[in-house]
């Protein structure tokens, strides 16, 4: 369960994830503005001692590749990867920024978050909008900090310069118009300069100039064998992992890196020994990693570390697993177990408990629900569950379909939970206007409503036509959905599939409108007519379309 | 490539399950240490890890839970890391400490062999429908993994005097203190429940919690009576 976070709020890495191995997502967006996205590792003091930690679109990596610049995925306009471990020691807090290319201000900017994802789950976000900010160019948006552990908080502080003022904020500076530091040779070079010296106030852009040129013999082997053949590894694993090394430091996948680790790192045996090995034994591939053929050590699981002993007689060599027992970081038992899907109660009478279910609190507003068979899931109290023919509606769709669209009617006191299908449930509360609901997506309503059927026939819609459930008045209305719907504002183009389209404001015309295609990959018995509807109205008008058809 | 999958590397263990995501079980395994698990939930291992179904010990406890079949349960031993999955249900990891819960038999994923558990099918309601409900019984200190078709919702059972009422095929997990029984609660009988036209509710009364999924598929591809 990701945790929201609000500005100002804080928490230790540890209670969030065990994972040291983090994913940060930033998703900031406005219209026609582009924003650069950027990770500063600062020092003790607060400076941005090395400028090899200043990670942007230019240098998308840190020396020892502890920050990397991932670019944009999965929903997020810049992502990074940060392995918390392998961060040098004089590095004490990586700060998030967001600022805006060009002319614009911070206020323009539309919702937009910064997330941690570990483990393949998003375990913290911090949401922002634009009416938060001003006039700023530039906002901070998160801090990992370094106080006993690594922790995270939420900043969200609007900064009124753009880049280059943030840069000299931090203490570092502007070189040129751009900042500079892409010069370097991006990942080779910095790994072997020497490492930086602790709180060396370096100068900024463009330093590492002086220290790169170290010849370095290994240098060339890693860089070529690092993706080769898993086989050694399975046999070099074993030595490797047997002296108590440092997972910081022989983890690190794509090589070269721990020669550019920073000596105040515990790691010192480390060097003496690595020398000797190399020749042995692909350098770089990663002692106590699984074998994973052909992935070629992408994330350095940090087997040692979590599996404790390493039973000797496993051929899989690097594979130790005894049994951690720990405990969940909510706690033993069963209680805190479920602790997170708990009811939550609120004094509503529609509440959301998630995204799929729906409770109904029938003594709030005295009024019957109607709501679809069979979507009662659960309900507590005395409530009165008794048939409500959808008369007209029910009729029309029934027939045309050929399944019925039955509605049973909830009275009494007491709570209702309902859902269906595992879909998204989005409840959606008319003061006096109108929306048109298709009949299918209609999961329950408050009888204050008024409801009516309508009609849209075309040749190609299946069923010959498709129905859609006006409702006006004042009362809530769920809808439900197949996945995260989106919410388009009508245009005067905007179509929508009629298999898709969920919902739109009862003040929009629609048209239909066919096209005849000829599709290449239209199945047997499909005309390759495709039905899609448009709509038209004044501006303020919307549409829901779910990503499912029929 | 890799770098796009940063995000998606799974994290060390520090406790023998873990969710991965929402979907997925990661279990640590060790020898000694055997789990039992849905047959065919396993999407990935590493190590050495071995599956015998239907053995022996589940034989003897779950014969009642079906005749003729075998459990749809399986022993899992040996050391590795074991991924486990169920058709992208959501996968609640419970550690029991000296508790118990009653799990419907087609929510259980996973559970700690050395857990004392047995199948039982839930009295008073044979008798309303063709399909049994029949639920497994786990007590003691370990780990419970269940699933889950959507978010899973507890309620708090003795909140009020009145009674909770949970449609059986929504219903995923209870505590078995609770006191347990069928209930028409519809006039017509055709409103409620697919297929079977049967339309009842299961009735808890007394203090405890009770786990309900948001989707009532009884057509539940495992369901092992039809």
């Amino acid at each position: 369960m990701a945790r929201e976070f609000q500005r100002g709020h804080k928490a230790k890495i540890s209670d969030l994830t065990p994972g040291t191995d983090l994913y940060v997502g930033v998703q900031i967006a406005a219209p026609g503005l582009t924003f650069d996205i950027s990770c500063f590792g600062l020092d003790a003091n607060e400076q941005l001692s090395d400028d090899r930690y200043f990670i942007f679109f230019n240098q998308p990596k840190s020396p020892e590749e502890s920050i990397q610049l991932l670019g944009a995925q999965s929903g997020d306009t810049e992502s990074f990867r940060v392995t918390l471990d392998r961060i040098p020691a004089n590095i004490h807090r990586l700060s998030f920024t967001a600022t805006i290319d060009g002319a614009g201000q911070m206020s323009q900017i539309g919702p937009g978050y910064i997330r941690i994802v570990a483990g393949g789950e998003e375990v913290v976000r911090y949401a922002f909008t634009g009416s938060e900010f001003t006039t700023e160019r530039a906002v901070m948006l998160g801090d990992f900090y370094l106080k006993d552990v690594w922790r995270f908080a939420a900043v969200g502080q609007g900064f009124d310069g753009g880049l280059e003022a943030l840069l000299k904020n931090f203490g570092g500076e502007v070189a040129e118009e751009e900042p500079q530091a892409g010069q370097q040779p991006q990942g080779a070079a910095p790994s072997f300069a020497p490492p930086p010296q602790g709180s060396a106030p370096a100068p900024a852009f463009g330093a590492p100039a002086p220290q790169a040129p170290q010849p370095a013999p290994a240098f060339g082997a890693p860089a070529g064998q690092a993706p080769a053949a898993p086989q050694p590894q399975m046999h070099s694993a074993p030595t490797m992992a047997a002296p108590m090394t440092p997972p910081a430091g022989t983890v690190p996948p794509p090589a070269p890196s721990p020669y550019g680790q920073p000596p105040q790192q515990p790691q010192q045996p480390q060097y003496g020994q690595v020398p000797g090995q190399m020749p042995g034994q692909t350098p770089g591939q990663v002692p106590g990693q699984m074998p994973q053929p052909g992935m070629p050590s992408p994330y350095g699981q940090q087997a040692p570390v979590p599996y404790g002993q390493q039973p000797p007689g496993m051929p899989q060599g690097g594979m130790p697993q005894g049994v951690p027992q720990g405990v969940p970081q909510s706690g033993a038992g069963l209680q805190a177990a479920l602790q997170p899907y708990r009811e939550t109660a609120t004094g509503q009478r529609w509440t959301p408990q998630n995204q799929q279910l729906m409770r109904v609190d029938l003594t709030m507003g005295g009024m019957p629900v109607l709501a679809r068979q069979g979507s009662m899931v659960m309900y507590q109290g005395k409530v009165d569950f008794s048939y409500k023919g959808a008369g007209f509606a029910g009729r029309v769709v029934g027939n045309a379909t050929g399944q019925e669209m039955q509605l049973m009617r909830c009275t009494g006191r007491g709570q209702v939970f309902l859902a269906e299908d595992g879909s998204h449930l989005h409840p959606i509360e008319l003061q006096g206007d109108g929306i048109c609901v298709s009949a299918e997506n209609v999961l329950a309503f408050d009888e204050s409503l008024q409801h009516e059927v309508r009609r849209i026939e075309g040749h190609g819609i299946p069923g010959g036509a498709l129905f859609t459930m006006m409702f006006q008045g004042t009362g809530t209305v769920v809808v439900k959905t197949h996945g995260i719907p989106v919410v388009l504002p009508v245009t005067p183009t905007t179509f929508a599939d009629c298999n898709a389209v969920v919902a739109w404001s009862a003040a929009s015309q629609v048209i239909l409108s066919s096209q005849v295609r000829l599709r290449r990959n239209a199945y047997p018995g499909h005309s390759g007519e495709t039905v899609n509807l448009q709509f038209r109205g004044a501006p303020g008008n919307f549409i829901v379309v779910q990503p499912y058809e029929v | 490539m890799n770098q796009q999958l940063a995000g998606f590397a799974p994290t060390p263990m520090v406790a023998r399950m873990e969710n991965h995501g929402r979907t997925m079980l990661k279990v640590a395994m060790s020898t000694g240490q055997d789990l039992y698990a849905r047959t065919g939930s396993m999407v990935a291992y590493e190590g050495f890890v071995q599956y015998e179904p239907n053995p022996p010990a589940v034989r003897q406890i779950a014969a009642q839970w079906v005749t003729g079949e075998g459990a749809p349960i399986m022993k899992c031993s040996g050391d590795g890391l074991l991924y486990l999955a169920d058709y992208g249900a959501d996968v609640v990891v419970i550690n029991l400490n000296n508790d118990s819960l009653s799990v419907n038999g087609t929510n259980v994923l996973a559970f700690d062999a050395h857990l004392q558990w047995g199948v039982e099918k839930v009295k008073g309601l044979a008798k309303f429908a063709g399909q049994g409900l029949w639920n497994v019984e786990i007590a003691g200190t370990g780990w419970v993994a269940l699933t889950s078709r959507g978010t899973p919702i507890v309620v708090d059972c003795g909140r009020g005097e009145d009674e909770t009422y949970v449609d059986p095929d929504a219903l995923v997990a209870w505590s078995p203190n609770l006191k347990v029984k069928g209930k028409r609660s519809f006039k017509a009988s055709s409103l409620i429940g697919r297929g079977s036209g049967e339309a009842y509710q299961m009735a808890f009364s007394g203090q405890g919690i009770v786990v309900v999924q948001p989707s009532e598929d009884s057509t539940d591809r495992l369901r092992i009576r039809h």
